[in-house]
């Protein structure tokens, strides 16, 4: 989709001899303008929502929360959370698990540990513990494997026999490492709680924090989760969605200095947002470039276009 | 909560204690209940959105604790020595008393609560009225109470009641077992109903948190029914609520919320009041479980000779 955003907003620069944007600053008017639509998809649930609210939101194929929906769970992620100590974790990260989160949606524990050991052989992708017994202990796929030494958490995959895993990821880079394993089935939702209600919550006997009903604490680069006993690698997971990646329209350079479009360099990324919003980028880009070449008209058309297009979806509602 | 194979009903798929599943599925868990709240009444589309869950946690809890105090009939009972002290220690989870009752020979013998009092604090004093200190300007306890250690030793009064026997209705002594009485000078001045009965009395304590016998119960067994709150000592796995009451609490929990919410117009609100009523009278008519069969036998007796 880039390439055929590019060379739109391309056209409509040159049809009055307007000007023209080098690729870097295609790059950069891109990535603003796919974030500007990404977070007007969350104001626009919104607005969806209340509308349905007041019964003027059609459902089947007029059900507008459902394609808004589908455009923002493309950035939906489900990551381990890395445990920074006790009972704190680190928020998503490109650090700790490679996004930057946008919105936090949902944080959830595990709390029922099934089998505890310490692995006594070493093969990859697999937990070898000889003196375990996983059969009797009741793992099942799909069960969680942390590496309580490395933080390293990864998924059962076949349960292979009575001491041996597979997992889905290689956890274990030696033996003697103590590791723990969850049941999948027993999940618990953390409820996020203001700090000016933490110690009033962990005070009360009917809403103190349980395994049953966890919450957590957000501080700037971590969460806190309460209970304390929920304190171990692999027991916090969280629900988020991510930034959209930074689009970049890559090149080669022919001889005579065009640029031509080569999306097979290692760098490219294609817009992450759906088709539907290919005129919206278009017309954002347009008066990101309106206003650096100065040419106002460029800047009022693509505003004039965007709010037509805006009042077009406000009449059919 | 899945539903459980009836080998695992049955046998708890052989785990001890293999009973630990009878009868569970007249109960539904204070789980389910937050869980199919937060599925069923709230979100974008419902009266009830942007509500804490510790809130509804905490509206389901309160509603299960109204409910054990007199709609659940889930009285607890408790059996425990009485020894020389005459003093019953309340259960950890004990909210209110049913009966009391002791146990002698195979029966059970209900007690009267003695609304006179049994025990008392006491606080030392000086042969002039003066209450004593100590050096960090607490008053000095002495152990037990003068009514405590007449009590304890069966040197304060009670009345003997022993129909057809001379002294049926005087006041006396007992001690180990045994009935002292005054010389009977003068007149008496007639029964005193409220505790007119040949078994031991009690009265409770709530503060201490003990029931105070007279001394006739001495070693003796006492059975202790009471109602607790159902909170299960903090135990939320083990807060359950019966089957017959689950849409009852639903409309507890939503009628609370929009009655602390602001800007609900006071129609939904008297709507979801009335749910709540409504369903709390319908359970409990459930709950009395009146039937046919019930019925019969207590109108078997309408033809009995009264002589």
């Amino acid at each position: 989709m880039i390439n055929s955003v590019r060379n739109t907003v391309l056209s409509i620069l040159n049809k009055n001899n307007y000007g023209y944007i080098s690729p870097s600053d295609f790059n950069l008017f891109a990535k603003q303008a796919q974030l500007e639509i990404f977070e007007e998809y969350f104001s626009k649930y919104n607005d969806i929502v209340n509308m349905q609210n007041v019964r003027r939101s059609g459902s089947e194929y007029g059900d507008e929360l459902k394609a808004i929906e589908e455009a923002m769970e493309v950035f939906s992620r489900v990551s381990h959370l890395t445990r920074s100590s006790s009972n704190n974790y680190f928020l998503p990260s490109i650090v700790t698990t490679g996004d930057d989160y946008y919105l936090l949606n949902k944080v959830s524990c595990y709390t029922d540990k099934l089998s505890t050991g310490t692995n006594t052989g070493i093969s990859v992708n697999f937990l070898v513990d000889s003196a375990a017994n996983f059969i009797t202990d009741g793992i099942e796929e799909d069960d969680i494997v942390a590496n309580d030494d490395t933080g390293g958490v990864a998924v059962v995959l076949e349960v292979s026999s009575a001491t041996t895993l597979l997992l889905s990821d290689d956890i274990f880079q030696s033996t003697g490492e103590e590791y723990s394993i969850y049941d999948e089935s027993t999940v618990s939702e953390s409820e996020k709680v203001n700090h000016n209600r933490i110690d009033m919550l962990k005070q009360s006997l009917l809403t103190a924090p349980s395994n049953k009903y966890p919450i957590y604490v957000q501080n700037s680069t971590t969460l806190k989760v309460y209970p304390k006993t929920i304190n171990s690698a692999g027991q916090v997971w969280s629900q988020y969605f991510r930034y959209p990646s930074d689009p970049k329209w890559t090149y080669i350079t022919l001889i005579s200095g065009e640029p031509a479009f080569d999306q097979t360099q290692p760098d490219y990324k294609d817009f992450e947002l759906p088709m539907d919003d290919e005129y919206k980028l278009i017309a954002k880009i347009l008066q990101y470039s309106g206003i650096s070449i100065r040419e106002a008209d460029v800047y009022t058309f693509a505003k004039r276009e965007e709010l037509e297009q805006s009042q077009q979806s406000q009449t059919t509602k | 909560m899945a539903y459980l194979s009836e080998y695992n009903y049955y046998t708890n798929n052989g785990v001890a204690p293999e009973d630990a599943n009878w009868g569970s599925y007249q109960y539904v868990s204070l789980y389910d209940i937050v869980n199919n709240f937060q599925l069923m009444y709230t979100g974008n589309n419902s009266l009830v959105n942007n509500e804490d869950r510790y809130k509804i946690i905490f509206h389901a809890k309160r509603g299960i604790q109204e409910l054990n105090y007199d709609a659940f009939k889930e009285i607890k009972v408790l059996e425990l020595d009485v020894t020389e002290n005459l003093r019953f220690v309340l259960p950890p989870d004990f909210v209110n008393w049913v009966r009391v009752s002791l146990y002698l020979d195979g029966l059970l013998r209900p007690m009267t609560e003695n609304i006179q009092v049994l025990s008392s604090n006491a606080y030392l004093q000086d042969n002039k009225g003066n209450i004593l200190f100590d050096v960090n300007g607490n008053i000095l306890k002495p152990e037990n109470s003068n009514i405590d250690m007449d009590r304890l030793k069966g040197t304060k009064k009670d009345i003997y009641l022993n129909p057809g026997n001379m002294f049926d209705g005087l006041e006396g002594w007992n001690i180990d077992g045994t009935w002292y009485f005054d010389y009977a000078l003068g007149a008496r001045f007639g029964l005193n109903t409220s505790t007119a009965n040949i078994n031991p009395t009690f009265a409770i304590d709530k503060k201490k948190g003990v029931i105070n016998f007279n001394s006739d119960m001495a070693n003796k067994i006492c059975i202790l029914e009471y109602i607790s709150d159902g909170m299960e000592a903090g135990d939320d796995s083990q807060v359950l609520v019966n089957k017959l009451f689950e849409k009852y609490i639903y409309a507890y929990i939503n009628y609370e919320i929009l009655n602390s919410k602001l800007g609900v117009q006071e129609y939904i609100v008297a709507r979801a009041r009335k749910e709540r009523g409504a369903l709390l009278r319908n359970a409990k008519i459930r709950m009395s479980n009146i039937h046919p069969s019930r019925l019969l036998m207590a109108m078997r007796g309408r033809d009995k000779w009264i002589k």
